[in-house]
């Protein structure tokens, strides 16, 4: 199978510090691919440079060819103005940005697609409400609509079902498996284990580094885990320059 | 009686009928903007920005004398130097919006000020600059007709970006470059508004038919679009009322004006629909669903 | 041979103390107007540093740290009165220093306007005359050896201020008494009126500081309609607009530019007192005139 995203020995991280060091590796376009890790493994880190938002300090991210802003990305804490007079509609359908642009006319088709995605979610009937008025869990749906909406090839969820109930999980997750049947290729990180293996067919088991990458079952391991958890610690101030890197970095 | 009172100031008088039109104006271009500032938190930077142009009106002054055309000039690029500054380093730092603007201001301010004392002249450039709406000549008011004609036309093409970035930034950088632009011709909006407005009618009414009738928008709508044409229609109001009290009565026109919407903010913090007051204090029975 | 140029040197240098020992008499004067009377009654006995100079606006000054040094080094420190210099009260007392403060308008006869005195006393030439004698008074006062010389200079002067005087009333005799008014900025201009007979009036009050309403607007409009007044002068100070809206309006030209509270500097049209009369007036006369 083609190769959706390569990284070449990247190294991301924040003021020279990698929180991401030195992982190499494919994902298949069509993945459905878990990865998971202690707190401070770099997952959200990783995914920052996967859609572009940060600029690897070492190494290179193919992404065959797909521009980085048709990628689909929900962060793990959305810096969302809850405060602010927009609707559920509009908000919404601010996910076909890429098909309207500044002007194009949200029609009849698209209002469509925007009612069928609320619908999707569970969302029906929220239409006219103002997004301050949504709980966390109907947020969180609500970007999932969003998600839905942009109709990405490549879709990446950090954490999207933390401090949600029960059965708002069990009805996202619905989504995020229609989506691998559509042959998107779906990167998830998740930090309940049973979650993972029942859904999940692939995990990267990141703590900085590749742990472990492959088929769920084979990564899941106790000794594996052990390992990352150990491999995580804090940034060292006193760190001097990785004798590794001789590669320049190139743009993400 | 009515008549009396509401057309005839303007039907006899032509300062009142340009007085008016340029409030129109004003009201058109100033109050989306503001509607804009006060969501983004950044309803102080019409003051700020009173101060950052100084050293742009000073060398204005120092070249040609007082000469409105280049002291407004000299203004405007100050503004926009202040404003684009701010608003890349806010960008690309974590610096915010407001903290920003602010060190970039005094920047500007003490600039100025050091260059009107080194000068040695003493009248207060920025109190010469500033006008005043009962003398609305004929260049005056063809610069804030087509300051208001930009403004609405610039402020169409950059909604819907400027929207997103104000709910969901990061949103906006995943799935598109506009919102840096987009932004940036926003402050560049708000400086040529701001400037503009001074030169023609003074700090007090130029800012505040921005901010005010935001204030009152937001006790009556919950939508941005709702919000902008209420913020439009108040604007308007006030101007009319204003001039008309201002015409009865010896308050001067700016304060007018500002006090009419003051009265109507007052009223929408009690009585507005969404959030006001009373309507918190006796919100009636509670509804089935 | 040498004893010779010893001696001349101590008839020089004997010479020169007497001249070295009368130092100048260090003065502050508030604004430009009131500096130059000082110099032209102290002449080059006196130093005159001036606080707000040519075209300054002394209703709005806000002093500078070098201005209370001026004034902490300053024997006599000059001012108008009558609630003008509204910053100096404070001024001098944080300046410290032991100045003798004279206020120039002791003993005249104030215009009162609502609840507090118009302060452009100097406006009319019989007022500037008062003015020169109490500077006089105070510079004798100060450096009693130079009396007879402040005397002497102030006299001329006065008789200076005395043909000016009538200057004006000749000036003023030649325009038709239906035509004695006029609209100007700031009302500034109260005691001229009420010494040479031409009417002035103001949209702005008494100070730069405030600002005009709709309906005092109007009311100027429909005055000069109603009383058909020849002409709106602009100031040196202000922001023109407004008179020429007024102007535009009513179709009335503007007269040129009247100074009233300010001298303007050297290559202006009015760097003395009596310059700024001449000019005012002049102004007013060929506007009038016709």
């Amino acid at each position: 199978m083609t190769a959706q995203l390569q990284l070449s020995d990247v190294t991301l991280g924040y003021d020279r510090h990698p929180a991401v060091h030195h992982l190499s590796g494919e994902i298949a376009a069509g993945a459905l691919l878990a990865i998971v890790g202690p707190n401070g493994a770099g997952k959200s880190t990783l995914f920052r440079g996967i859609v572009g938002l940060l600029k690897p300090l070492a190494g290179t991210i193919q992404r065959a060819g797909l521009d980085v802003l048709d990628i689909a990305y929900l962060p793990q804490s959305a810096d969302i103005d809850r405060s602010f007079p927009i609707s559920v509609y509009d908000f919404v359908g601010t996910g076909l940005w890429r098909e309207t642009g500044f002007f194009g006319g949200m029609g009849k088709p698209a209002g469509a697609r925007i009612v069928a995605a609320l619908a999707a979610v569970g969302l029906n009937g929220f239409e006219n409400r103002p997004i301050g008025t949504l709980s966390g869990g109907q947020l969180q749906r609500l970007l999932f609509a969003r998600v839905l909406l942009q109709d990405a090839r490549l879709i990446v969820l950090d954490e999207p079902f933390n401090a949600i109930d029960a059965k708002t999980s069990a009805d996202l997750l619905l989504l995020v498996k229609r989506w691998h049947a559509e042959q998107r290729t779906v990167l998830a990180a998740l930090h309940d284990m049973d979650l993972v293996r029942a859904h999940f067919p692939e995990t990267l088991l990141l703590a900085r580094g590749k742990v472990a990458w492959g088929l769920t079952a084979e990564v899941l391991t106790a000794e594996n885990l052990l390992a990352a958890q150990r491999m995580c610690e804090a940034f060292d101030d006193s760190a001097t320059a990785c004798v590794v890197d001789s590669l320049p970095s190139r743009a993400a | 009686m009515f008549r009396e009172v509401l057309i005839a100031p303007f039907s006899e008088f032509e300062f009142m009928r340009r007085a008016l039109a340029a409030v129109i104006a004003l009201a058109l271009a100033g109050a989306p903007i503001g509607v804009f500032l006060m969501l983004r938190r950044m309803s102080l930077v019409g003051d700020a920005m009173a101060h950052a142009i100084l050293p742009g009106a000073a060398i204005g002054f120092l070249l040609c004398g007082l000469n409105l055309f280049a002291m407004t000039a000299g203004g405007l690029i100050a503004g926009f130097t202040v404003a684009i500054l701010a608003g890349v380093v806010a960008r690309s730092t974590e610096m915010k919006e407001d903290a920003s603007l602010a060190t970039f201001y005094l920047v500007s301010l003490a600039v100025g000020v050091s260059i009107v004392s080194v000068k040695g002249t003493n009248i207060d450039l920025l109190h010469v600059l500033f006008g005043n709406i009962l003398a609305m000549d004929d260049a005056t008011l063809l610069v804030i007709a087509a300051n208001a004609t930009i403004t609405l036309i610039v402020l169409a093409l950059i909604f819907r970006p400027l929207v997103i970035e104000s709910v969901d930034p990061l949103f906006l950088r995943t799935v598109s470059r506009a919102g840096a632009p987009a932004h940036l011709a926003f402050l560049a909006l708000v400086v040529i508004n701001l400037v503009n407005g001074f030169q023609a009618l003074g700090t007090l009414l130029a800012v505040g038919l921005m901010i005010l009738p935001a204030g009152i928008a937001r006790f009556w709508s919950r939508d941005i679009t709702g919000m902008i044409g209420i913020a439009v229609a108040s604007a308007l109001l006030s101007g009319y009322a204003g001039l008309v009290l201002s015409f009865q009565t010896r308050v001067p026109t700016g304060p007018a004006i500002i006090l009419v919407a003051a009265g109507l903010y007052v009223g929408s913090v009690l009585f507005g629909r969404v959030g006001g007051l009373v309507r918190q204090l006796f919100p009636g029975r509670h509804l089935e669903a | 041979m040498r004893r010779l140029l010893l001696s001349l040197l101590g008839l020089m240098l004997a010479a020169a103390v007497p001249v070295r020992a009368q130092d100048r008499l260090n003065v502050v004067a508030s604004f430009s107007i009131l500096a130059d009377f000082v110099r032209n009654v102290g002449g080059d006995r006196v130093d005159v540093t001036t606080l707000v100079g040519p075209d300054g606006d002394v209703h709005v000054y806000t002093p500078a740290p070098a201005d209370a040094s001026k004034v902490a080094a300053a024997k006599l420190l000059v001012i108008n009165g009558l609630g003008l210099e509204g910053w100096l009260p404070r001024l001098a007392q944080s300046a410290g220093g032991q100045a003798t403060i004279v206020t120039a308008t002791r003993g005249v006869t104030p215009i009162i306007i609502g609840s507090a005195p118009d302060p452009h006393a100097w406006q009319s030439v019989l007022n500037a005359k008062i003015y020169v004698a109490n500077i006089r008074d105070a510079l004798v006062k100060a450096d009693p050896a130079a009396a007879a010389a402040f005397a002497a200079r102030a006299n001329a002067y006065l008789a200076r201020l005395a043909g000016l005087d009538l200057e004006v009333r000749a000036a003023v005799a030649q325009i038709a008494p239906s035509r004695r008014q006029v609209i100007s900025t700031h009302n500034a201009f109260g005691y001229f009126a009420k010494a040479y007979g031409i009417d002035f009036i103001a949209p702005s009050g008494v100070s730069t500081e405030s600002e005009a309403s709709a309906r005092d607007i109007a009311a100027i409009i429909s005055q000069i309609r109603r009383l058909r007044i020849p002409a709106v002068f602009l100031e040196n100070i202000s922001d023109p607009r407004l008179i020429e809206r007024i102007a535009a309006e009513t179709g009335v030209k503007v007269g040129g530019t009247l100074y009233s509270d300010s001298l303007t500097g050297e290559n202006g049209d009015s760097p003395t007192y009596i310059d700024m009369v001449r000019h005012n007036i002049r102004t007013l006369t060929s506007a009038l005139a016709e």
